[in-house]
């Protein structure tokens, strides 16, 4: 027996095949072939054209070939002109064709010979009718009618003489007993699409048929029809034969796409057991040369091909077996093969007993099951430092001393010693020498007062190296931001509480929460009296914290579009609270409120903006250090480069945040690695959820690329409160009634500047202040427009 | 250090992939029985699946999750040839407090490989919302959703072909722009002779071509996957390779002038590490969010944690065993063999069903 793969090329494709009964010889048909070829160790040898002679008619164009089980001599076609063809081997002249049976009305797709009789042979056609023939007699002595549109195979069954099984286009499965013509005894709906064959099992009363609906499912029919097995395939399945001697496996050709071999094992019905990759289009026959090693096929790419199982390619062995995800908090989930090769794991297993009977490869393929685990990271330090430090720094808002004291007494705390150590030496290399005018950005709506002298000192020492009197004049407003950040400390020990909320805000109390914020926000920023509308009563809104489950809910939206882009899953009227939020929580630093996108809110702030922005990105230039013996700033940017290849970006990006103008002394860091810092740490934020600290990062950033991150991929549209009109030119003025009443207040009729709060209903609104006081009385909306809003 | 929580999956046929979403809260699993499973995670801890749904008709090699920004996104690739991208979408709920009915729809099929499609992959935010695939007729493919509001449409970028059968592939997740998009693709091939089976490719934005400037040179075994470090602010980069062992490139960039005139970049390639601890076939590799811990999972059943020392030593720090089977074994004189649901506390009984050991 030839344990090689070969093939043999035709000048046509073959439809079918056939062997022999003692599997020695092949025969494949096809619309323009017809020929013998013997099976030698490694090559087919043709043996008969039975394509020959004058008139090559319609009966030489074969859907189906079958080979006489008894007599080695007999062939049958099934010609697409409707003829069931018998062939003669043994006729002496060139033409071996015996006789012709013209009984069906339209092709016939399939011919099968009797496993024991051997003068009967059935045939299944598009017509819907199978009809049986004798060869002795040579007519159709039976006609069967399966009152389905055609039948696309029939098969002998093996285990009852007079049994065969028919299946049909509409999805049916057919049992017919041969003596009963009238009606089958069994019909059962198979598959939802097209039947295209069937195959009985050698040795057990099973069925198994294929469709066009990608799945072979295997029937058992000892009692009554009940489905077994079903395989998912990735295509419609032409053709299916059992494995001989091996109880679940089963071969298969799809009628498209897959030009495989399949060989499956019913048990684990999603992966082929074994693939056969060598033809280059879909096969169109198989057959199994009597042992389960060996096999022939025939495929639309004309080729015919011996294959050995041990050529096979086993799918499942190149797929992987195991799963393995690490989330930000540390944990680590694991999902693996439960059965692993015992002798493999007895390395690390001593549960493993010795002798224990392997099972075979088959029996190993099928028992294929994953289990998942989840390590939950019990003491996640990093994470909880990373937490932690988020939090706490403070970035802004002070000298940088006070920054760097307090941020060196955070790291301490969390029992980071080097990174509170690297925090005292920016201290002791940048707080002393500079002098205390250029703080990052002056924070508060007050600094409108005072970076108007901090711009001009700093255009004036544009070309560097701060002068004396430019340090001077400066050490004076550097003073009123060591009082604020005195003042700002009180709001910060009761904000401290709070920063126990990552996740899960709801967890907390409002009261707590809002008292927090509160007095953060009224010791820390000091707001002057139109800093009221903006946050005061904002605060009091127990929503807001929640913001991310009851934000659809909210029946007032206000307005800015701080939003942080990392939200995008909540849908956008939600994100109306989390601004809020993100304001309140961030408030010792600046208030800068890139609101370019839609000036109708916070026109105050944005004024203020436009000025204090000056000193900070344009106008105002690091006082450099003045000469020293030693330049620091190498052995800084060395450090905070260790600490960003170390993983921890945080301290690199958070120190040159702090740092404010004064990395500018850092020359050996480019703008690109420190734009890679600050997003790195923006995205390690958002991962753990700590919006409030990202969006004050985005804020503080120097970086162009990273400052304009919130204003991206956040649309506010407006609508003019009196026609309904889009407002696409300006936020406010309607170009219809050229009017800016939609940036009145509904209570107090003044355009509002700031934050513009309002019903989604009616879309009358104002500020967020009257419109909270309006509806803390009223139901109505104060326009009297008679729109119930809901305020929430 | 690390409490162990078995999860019933209940998936028919082996789980091939298990991904976390960019918040660690939410798991995909995947699947050989063509289905794909999303978890959420509760107050307590516990993972209560969410979603299930019939994802392909073949095995379902890996799932992948978008980042967040362009909202709750799968893809997956399957044996069945085709990628599919998934989202999540939240029906207008009737009843009014509850979030609203959930279900994933199918956004597109991606239908252009001729073989299994082995590995997917969302491209780094940054970039936009691009998908790499690669798989096992050796080319690389590389799509985009022009408007990333709409996930049905993708069009086919790049294909890069190469000679090898592609097993497994990994963005450069840097967010620098001194580091142009790059990917690193792995070939399953078990033929030594074929050379290196790491492929780093490159895309230039001068000839707007995905180049090949290197393949690694040592690595001749199937590799099963890899991962490249999350670099949040190295000037380098890091490579995991789970082969036959577990490998740690780095890859620095270098800025001579000859790369700068053809618009290729050069890697210095070192070989950080090489850890033959699994002793068996390793198949996975994963780096945490900050790209200092590796872990790595093999044939052997174990997670082993690998983290960098003060001299750049990689070292094992941990073995968690996963195994199921092992502690039935173990505890099949108990009557609670297998733990499922919730581990309340280790206590001694249940000490053996959280079978992990802490190196």
């Amino acid at each position: 027996m030839s344990s090689r793969t070969f093939f043999v090329t035709q000048e046509g494709p073959a439809n079918a095949l056939a062997l022999n009964k003692d599997y020695s010889h092949v025969v494949i048909a096809g619309r323009n072939v017809f020929k013998v070829y013997s099976i030698e160790e490694d090559e087919f040898v043709e043996s008969c054209n039975l394509r020959t002679g004058k008139n090559l008619n319609l009966n030489f164009s074969c859907n189906d070939v079958a080979w006489n089980t008894i007599d080695d001599n007999i062939l049958a076609t099934a010609a697409t002109n409707g003829a069931v063809v018998v062939w003669n081997l043994n006729r002496p002249t060139r033409s071996k064709q015996e006789h012709v049976f013209i009984d069906h009305k339209r092709t016939v797709n399939k011919v099968s010979f009797h496993p024991a009789e051997a003068a009967w042979l059935i045939s299944g056609s598009q017509d819907g009718t199978m009809k049986c023939f004798d060869l002795r007699t040579k007519e159709a002595t039976r006609t069967f009618y399966s009152n389905t549109e055609s039948v696309r195979d029939v098969q002998f069954s093996p285990h009852q003489h007079n049994a065969f099984a028919a299946v049909s286009e509409n999805g049916n499965v057919q049992l017919w007993d041969l003596r009963r013509s009238d009606r089958c005894y069994h019909q059962f709906t198979a598959h939802s699409g097209p039947v295209f064959a069937c195959d009985w099992h050698p040795e057990v009363p099973w069925i198994a048929t294929a469709s066009r609906d990608k799945t072979i499912k295997v029937w058992d029919l000892s009692v009554k029809p009940s489905l077994e097995y079903t395989i998912h395939t990735i295509a419609s399945v032409g053709h299916i034969k059992w494995r001989p001697q091996r109880k679940y496996h089963i071969a298969s050709c799809a009628l498209v796409v897959d030009c495989s071999v399949n060989v499956w094992d019913v048990r684990r019905p999603y992966i082929p057991f074994a693939a056969f990759n060598e033809h280059k289009d879909v096969a169109t026959g198989i057959s199994w040369r009597g042992n389960p090693h060996t096999f022939l096929s025939t495929s639309r790419d004309s080729t015919l091909y011996h294959h050995v199982f041990q050529d096979a390619s086993r799918p499942a062995s190149k797929a992987n077996p195991q799963g393995i995800g690490l989330n930000c908090r540390g944990d680590v989930a694991y999902a693996c093969r439960v059965n692993i090769n015992p002798s493999r794991s007895a390395k690390f297993s001593n549960l493993l007993r010795k002798g224990a009977a392997q099972p075979s490869h088959s029996e190993q393929f099928c028992q294929a099951l994953s289990n998942m685990q989840q390590f939950t990271c019990k003491e996640p330090k990093e994470t909880y430092w990373f937490r932690e430090c988020a939090r706490r720094y403070i970035l802004t808002g002070r000298s940088l001393a006070d920054i760097c004291d307090h941020n060196a007494a955070v790291a301490k705390d969390l029992k980071r010693q080097h990174v509170s150590l690297i925090w005292s030496i920016v201290k002791t290399l940048y707080s002393n020498k500079v002098g205390e005018y250029n703080q990052p950005t002056p924070p508060g709506n007050i600094s409108r007062d005072e970076s108007v002298p901090g711009g001009g000192v700093g255009g004036v020492g544009t070309t560097g190296a701060g002068t004396g009197g430019g340090g001077e004049s400066l050490a004076g407003t550097g003073i009123d931001g060591d009082q604020r950040s005195l003042l700002g400390a009180g709001g910060d020990t009761p904000g401290a509480p709070m920063s126990g909320d990552d996740e899960t805000e709801t967890d907390e109390t409002p009261e707590q929460h809002l008292n927090g914020h509160v007095g953060h926000l009224v010791g820390g920023m000091m707001f002057p009296a139109q800093g009221d509308f903006l946050f005061g009563d904002g605060e009091l809104d127990p929503l807001s914290i929640d913001f991310d489950r009851i934000g659809l809910n909210g029946g007032v939206f206000v307005g800015t579009n701080a939003a942080l882009d990392m939200q995008q899953d909540w849908t956008l009227p939600s994100e109306a609270f989390p601004l809020r939020h993100e304001i309140q929580d961030r408030s010792p630093p600046p208030e800068q409120f890139p609101n370019h996108g839609s000036p109708d809110m916070n026109d105050n702030e944005t004024q203020t903006i436009s000025i204090e922005d000056q000193p900070t990105s344009v106008l105002c230039v690091t006082s450099m250090p003045r000469l020293m013996a030693w330049d620091p700033s190498q052995t800084m940017v060395d450090m905070l480069k260790h600490h960003a290849v170390m993983g921890d970006v945080q301290t690199s990006a958070s120190v040159l945040l702090a740092l404010g103008e004064r990395r500018r002394s850092l020359v050996s860091l480019d703008e690109a690695t420190q734009e890679h810092w600050l997003l790195g740490y923006l995205d390690t934020l958002s991962r753990h959820r700590l919006w409030e600290v990202a969006t004050q990062v985005i804020q503080l950033a120097w970086v162009p690329s990273v400052s304009q991150l919130n204003q991206q991929s956040t649309t506010v549209h407006t609508c003019c409160a009196r026609c309904g009109k889009p407002l696409l030119r300006a936020g406010w003025l309607c170009d219809r009634c050229h009017c800016a009443e939609g940036a009145a207040c509904s209570v107090c009729h003044q355009v509002v500047r700031g934050l513009y709060a309002w019903c989604q209903g009616c879309a009358h609104g104002g500020h967020l202040f009257h419109m909270q006081e309006w509806w803390a009385n009223n139901k109505q909306c104060p326009t009297g427009c008679g729109h119930i809003c809901e305020y929430s | 250090m690390f409490e162990a929580r078995s999860i019933n999956v209940e998936h028919k046929d082996l789980i091939h992939d298990v991904a976390y979403d960019f918040y660690g809260l939410r798991l995909a699993t995947c699947s050989s029985d063509q289905f794909v499973k999303v978890w959420d995670q509760d107050d307590q801890g516990n993972w209560h699946q969410t979603a299930c749904w019939k994802a392909h008709t073949g095995s379902v090699w890996k799932v992948t999750w978008a980042h967040p920004e362009f909202g709750q996104v799968l893809a997956t690739c399957s044996f069945d040839r085709t990628a599919a991208v998934w989202e999540e979408i939240v029906g207008e709920g009737s009843v009014p407090g509850e979030r609203g009915m959930r279900h994933w729809v199918r956004r597109t099929n991606l239908v252009d490989s001729r073989t299994s499609v082995t590995d997917i992959k969302f491209a780094p935010k940054h970039l936009g919302l691009l998908l790499a695939t690669c798989s096992a007729d050796s080319v690389v493919r590389v799509y985009e959703a022009p408007d990333v509001m709409n996930l049905s449409q993708w069009t086919l970028q790049h294909e890069i072909s190469c000679k090898l059968p592609f097993s497994c592939l990994s963005w450069n997740p840097s967010l620098s722009r001194l580091h142009p998009p790059m990917l690193a693709v792995g070939s399953d091939d078990s033929n030594a002779s074929s050379g290196g089976k790491v492929f780093i490719f490159e895309y230039s934005e001068n000839t707007r071509r995905w180049n090949k400037p290197e393949t690694l040179p040592n690595v001749t075994e199937a590799v099963h996957d890899l991962a490249f470090a999350p670099n949040l602010g190295r000037s380098f980069h890091l490579l995991a390779v789970a082969t036959k062992d577990v490998r740690i490139y780095t890859l620095k960039p270098l800025q001579d002038s000859s790369s700068m005139q053809s618009g290729l970049s050069r890697f210095d390639i070192q070989l950080s590490a090489q850890c033959d601890d699994h002793l068996c076939t390793v198949w996975r590799v994963c780096w945490n969010i900050t790209g200092t811990l590796l872990a790595s999972s093999g044939d052997d059943g174990c997670v082993r944690l690998w983290k960098s020392n003060y001299l750049h030593n990689w070292k094992c720090v941990s073995v968690l065993k996963g195994d199921g089977t092992q502690a039935q074994n173990e505890s099949a004189s108990t009557a609670l063999a297998t733990p499922v649901g919730v581990m309340a506390s280790a206590t001694q009984s249940t000490a053996r069903d959280l079978d992990f050991i802490v190196v």
